[in-house]
């Protein structure tokens, strides 16, 4: 009876198992499949005579472009966290604290509205508001506010406007559990220690809800850093991210193995983050151990 | 009795089992009916060409050859052959632009060439549908030249030089040169334009940069619709890309530059591994039928290979429908620039960024 109690497998393993398989069949094999690629001259399974090699990854580091791309990549994911937190914080704080059930009902559905719709049914409407004959650009010009249109499209501002609205979603949710948690009672306790609403929430509030915005930074970079749609709409093409030039790679020039060098750039950007997350969650959550 | 009655009575598993069975049959019966009809899998535009293709001439094919057609019109087609097994190609014929042939071919993915003896409608093509700057053949092609507004006054173009005149600065429409086969063609046009032919890089960038501020896109759609809104006003386009709004009373009209017209041929090749040699090619033959020419070339504006061919009075006016009219296609030697593309989409990339 003990033997057969000890051989039983344990029913969360088991319970487990479907998705550890889905993970690895859909998760680590690409990527390692994709690593792989990255390091050959070309595909073993057609061309049969393949070897290792760093050329792609040179390719990157030898040329100023593929940095500058990199780099412009980094750059609209960091704008685009901060603003999404900007705007995404003072709603969730809203949202966390306010006491009426319809009224948080409605900001919820106000939150997450823009969500059932498409990413690329939002980005067309920002192009008929942001474009040279777009709604914005007509209005001041009839106005007779401006007389050549402003180039709010083709720009990195452009794409960072789309992005924020597709991603601040993600930013307020993720808040708003963080801050709902918080205990109103403690920055009651600061006000009445004579710290004014402001001091208070800088040194309660703000501090307490660090793993929220942390949470949803993360979030919306790695969202923003691997949007394709967005940067290749309201950029025009003009502005060349990593997702794009990936896409580039594999449609017109059929180099699979740069593509996946560039994959793989790309995924080391996000594993770079989340370790650095994982480090400033650790630091000011005091718990050492998540490092 | 009582038993007989009782066995028979609808119980909710026999009636869950039933339902189950029906919807089961009801989705796999189309096909099991097919089961043994052979499959052709090609590639083919959506759009106008894929409505007709669905609705006419491929049901047509279906019924003469006896098969069935399977078109994967999600574009783009050659990553997917490529990362498919030689000896079974996810395509038996492939259908893309001259461009994309050619890196085919050189991958080891297509047939260079379609024999004539398989394909007898091969002997009734113009000769730039067969000739040394084509892999496979080419079984409609459109005019690459300018498409402009006609309502905003800019008088009568006539050459591809006017697309560099500053009153065009905001309103000039080009492409994403790296994977657009318009954008390629334009750039080796330049070269001829403003240097010692299509193969003088140096002046073709030269002239890109002077070329800017431009509003580039991937696909002749999206520059079909700025032009329709008024977002560009002279542009880089095919002739279909105009024609194809004919009475519809829109403000657009095509250029032929004085300097010749691109050639943006619509090639059809087969792949090395395909099991359907046969059909392949007879599918190949098919495309190039008169009547099957004349009512794809009257439907989106195409102009038909077969020199046969022909078409309604108002179709015939503006394609290319003769020798003469032929003859001003400009044809790009596309193996020439697939060895040199790393080198030209990393220079035009940087060009065009904002």
């Amino acid at each position: 009876m003990s033997s057969a109690s000890t051989t039983r497998p344990n029913g969360v393993a088991l319970f487990i198992l479907p998705s550890a398989l889905l993970f690895a069949l859909f998760f680590f094999l690409p990527i390692g499949l994709m690593a792989l690629m990255s390091a050959l001259t070309g595909n073993p399974v057609v061309m049969p005579k393949v070897a290792f090699t760093t050329r792609h990854y040179a390719r990157i580091v030898n040329d100023p472009y593929y940095l500058e791309v990199i780099w412009t990549t980094i750059r609209i994911g960091l704008v685009t966290t901060l603003v999404a937190l900007a705007i995404g914080y003072p709603l969730a704080h809203w949202m966390a604290r306010i006491k009426s059930r319809t009224g948080h009902a409605l900001l919820l559905m106000a939150v997450l509205a823009p969500m059932l719709t498409g990413i690329v049914v939002r980005t067309f409407a920002w192009m008929t508001l942001l474009s040279d004959k777009g709604v914005i650009n007509q209005t001041l010009m009839s106005l007779g506010l401006i007389a050549q249109p402003l180039k709010l499209m083709y720009t990195e501002t452009g794409i960072v406007i789309g992005l924020v609205h597709i991603y601040v979603p993600f930013m307020v949710l993720t808040l708003t559990g963080v801050i709902g948690r918080i205990d109103e009672r403690l920055e009651q306790a600061a006000e009445n220690l004579g710290a004014s609403p402001l001091r208070a929430f800088l040194e309660v509030t703000l501090p307490l809800s660090l793993p929220g915005i942390l949470a949803g930074s993360l979030l919306v970079f790695a969202l923003a850093i691997s949007a394709y749609v967005t940067p290749i709409l309201l950029g025009g093409f003009q502005i060349m991210t990593l997702p794009i030039l990936i896409y580039q790679q594999i449609s017109a020039n059929f180099n699979v193995g740069f593509a996946a060098a560039l994959g793989i750039v790309l995924l080391v950007i996000s594993l770079m983050l989340v370790i650095a997350y994982n480090r400033a969650l650790g630091l000011v959550s005091g718990q050492r151990e998540l490092q | 009795m009582m038993k007989a009655l009782g066995s028979s009575r609808l119980s909710r598993r026999r009636f869950l089992t039933a339902g189950a069975s029906l919807g089961i049959g009801t989705i796999a019966a189309p096909y099991v009916a097919r089961a043994e009809d052979p499959t052709l899998r090609i590639t083919g535009w959506g759009g106008k060409w894929g409505e007709i293709m669905k609705a006419e001439i491929g049901p047509a094919f279906e019924s003469e050859f006896k098969c069935k057609l399977q078109t994967d019109s999600a574009f783009p087609y050659l990553p997917k052959l490529q990362a498919s097994s030689r000896s079974a190609p996810i395509y038996d014929v492939l259908h893309t632009n001259s461009n994309e042939q050619w890196a085919a071919a050189e991958m080891g993915l297509v047939e260079p060439k379609i024999d004539p003896k398989l394909v007898p409608n091969l002997a009734d093509v113009y000769p730039y549908a067969v000739s040394e700057k084509i892999v496979g053949v080419s079984i409609f092609t459109s005019a690459i030249g300018l498409g402009m507004r006609t309502d905003k006054g800019y008088g009568n173009v006539t050459s591809w030089k006017e697309l560099w005149d500053t009153k065009y600065n905001g309103v000039r429409g080009g492409y994403v040169i790296p994977v657009n086969s318009l954008g390629q063609a334009f750039l080796m046009m330049c070269g001829t334009l403003f240097g010692k032919g299509q193969t003088d890089l140096d002046a073709a960038y030269a002239a890109l940069e002077k070329l800017k501020p431009i509003k580039i896109v991937d696909f002749t759609g999206a520059m079909e619709k700025m032009l329709l809104s008024g977002e560009v006003g002279l542009c880089v386009i095919h002739d279909s890309g105009i024609y194809r709004y004919d009475g519809q009373n829109q403000p657009i009209d095509f250029v032929a530059p004085s300097e010749g017209v691109l050639s943006l041929e619509q090639v059809l090749t087969i792949t090395p591994g395909s099991k359907m040699k046969e059909l392949a090619n007879a599918y190949v033959n098919y495309m190039l039928r008169p009547e099957v020419q004349k009512r794809l070339a009257e439907t989106v504006w195409y102009s038909p290979a077969n020199k046969k061919v022909k078409l309604d009075a108002k179709y015939d006016a503006k394609l290319l429908t003769t020798p003469e009219k032929v003859s001003k296609l400009i044809q790009v030697d596309w193996k020439w620039y697939n060895e040199r593309k790393d080198e030209i989409d990393q220079r035009v990339n940087r060009i065009f960024r904002a």
